[in-house]
């Protein structure tokens, strides 16, 4: 392997990380409250509610995401709707993780004992309460898991922005690929992939054994 | 001087064509203990439920305008809060009381059922007695005028169910207004100033333990009664 090579191109790939985070975290920090917010929509008695949110995740969840991001890029503009490439993506990424994420809450609160909501009741407390102090904090302890997978999905498709040319690592290698006809800038965007990875995972891992106090 | 603090006017309950409860009434007095028996299906349960909206009743009036504080049969604590937790949750968040009063208070209801040595532990590591225990205390720490329990010893082995009862049997000696519903008849005999059977969704006859438990004149009753002696 030529390291003097491997260190001329190392920097432009890693430039792509920029991206590649911003893509990651503004997913995350969008998606999950989202998520929250479209579960307890679905778990409500209101039936036009159930409605939408049962066919928002089942065209988010069953159609995919390169096609959404195809869709939101190439095919909004049609309906007058125009998105820079990035801003396209993050308009899909959030849509399409917030699904699955609705998915997970909804399962993870479904979980929780009924017994739970009848204490909490006659203790007087409001939904509201009853939701964020006592059932919440329960259904996040027992979803760590499915999270922890859409975690690491999640980095891994970030890469389907190079399909809108949006300068993030794999696009950036794949330039790099084209340009010198030497698939090395691969490999350096695996192990880029692979460190990324390797942190979701001991994040995960702290959060499970912080929240490791107690069992049910 | 007796002074009313709940009525019960012809309450009714189905679940879908299954009509459990079929017009109840009844009138708690103040510091009244009254415990409710009867066989499982009666209604028992669903009359507790109803009285503190757990259950929203079909017909009927429940005339009441005190704190209602509840245990139940499988303790329902909150597993991810500690036991102090588990007692401070509500007064703060319900009541708004600034939380050092509340410790405080939670403390003494701490000391009051044995488990001031488990403040900080967690539901999990707690034997079913002592959960029980935590949860009567978690419902005094509204500070109710009522406490409601619904088979609060069903869900234990024997050997852990008298330390529970001698919990309740200390609140009614402080003139707690408690409406017990329990499978103990031993403790309902003990404990109780009026006892109600029930019987598929109906009071069947109310009166002291004494004309009930022990010369009962409802032949379902005493049908009733003499199986649980032979259990």
């Amino acid at each position: 392997m030529d390291f003097e090579y491997l260190g001329s191109i190392i920097g432009f790939i890693l430039q792509g990380t920029g991206i590649t985070l911003k893509v990651y975290f503004i997913t995350i920090i969008f998606a999950i409250p989202l998520g929250i917010l479209f579960a307890l929509g679905k778990l409500s008695s209101f039936p036009p509610l159930k409605w939408i949110l049962g066919a928002y995740t089942w065209v988010f969840r069953g159609t995919p995401l390169l096609l959404q991001l195809f869709f939101a890029y190439f095919g909004l503009p049609v309906f007058g709707i125009e998105f820079q490439p990035l801003t396209a993506a993050y308009v899909t990424f959030v849509l399409n993780y917030a699904a699955y994420f609705t998915e997970i809450f909804r399962g993870g609160i479904q979980s929780i004992e009924k017994g739970q909501y009848e204490a909490s009741k006659a203790l007087g407390m409001s939904y509201v309460q009853t939701m964020r102090r006592i059932i919440l904090p329960q259904a996040i302890k027992r979803i760590l898991p499915p999270m922890g997978n859409e975690a690491i999905n999640l980095i891994k498709d970030t890469a389907l922005c190079a399909a809108l040319s949006i300068p993030e690592i794999l696009r950036n290698a794949k330039v790099t690929v084209s340009r010198d006809f030497n698939v090395d800038a691969y490999l350096i965007a695996a192990a880029i992939y692979l460190l990324f990875t390797f942190v979701i995972i001991r994040v995960f891992r702290k959060l499970e054994k912080h929240y490791s106090y107690y069992d049910n | 001087m007796n002074v009313e603090i709940l009525r019960v006017e012809n309450l009714h309950k189905c679940f879908g064509t299954l009509e459990v409860l079929k017009g109840i009434n009844f009138i708690a007095d103040k510091g009244e203990v009254i415990t409710v028996i009867g066989s499982s299906g009666s209604g028992k349960s669903t009359l507790l439920r109803c009285l503190n909206h757990l259950e929203q009743a079909d017909e009927g009036k429940i005339l009441c305008n005190v704190r209602i504080g509840m245990v139940f049969q499988n303790f329902n604590l909150f597993p991810h809060k500690s036991v102090l937790e588990n007692l401070i949750e509500a007064p703060i968040v319900v009541k708004k009381i600034p939380k050092g009063k509340v410790v405080k208070f939670a403390e003494e209801l701490l000391k009051k059922v044995g488990l001031m040595d488990k403040r900080d532990v967690y539901p999990c590591q707690l034997s079913g007695g002592q959960k029980q225990r935590v949860a009567i205390a978690r419902a005094l720490a509204m500070e109710p005028d009522i406490m409601l329990f619904d088979e609060p010893t069903s869900a234990l082995d024997p050997q852990l169910t008298s330390e529970v009862l001698q919990v309740i049997k200390q609140l009614a000696e402080e003139d707690m207004t408690m409406i017990i519903v329990t499978h103990e008849m031993g403790f309902a005999r003990e404990v109780s100033d009026r006892v109600i059977y029930m019987d598929q969704g109906i009071i069947v006859e109310e009166g002291s333990p004494q004309e009930l438990l022990v010369n009962p004149k409802n032949p379902n009753l005493r049908a009733f009664l003499s199986m649980d002696n032979k259990n």
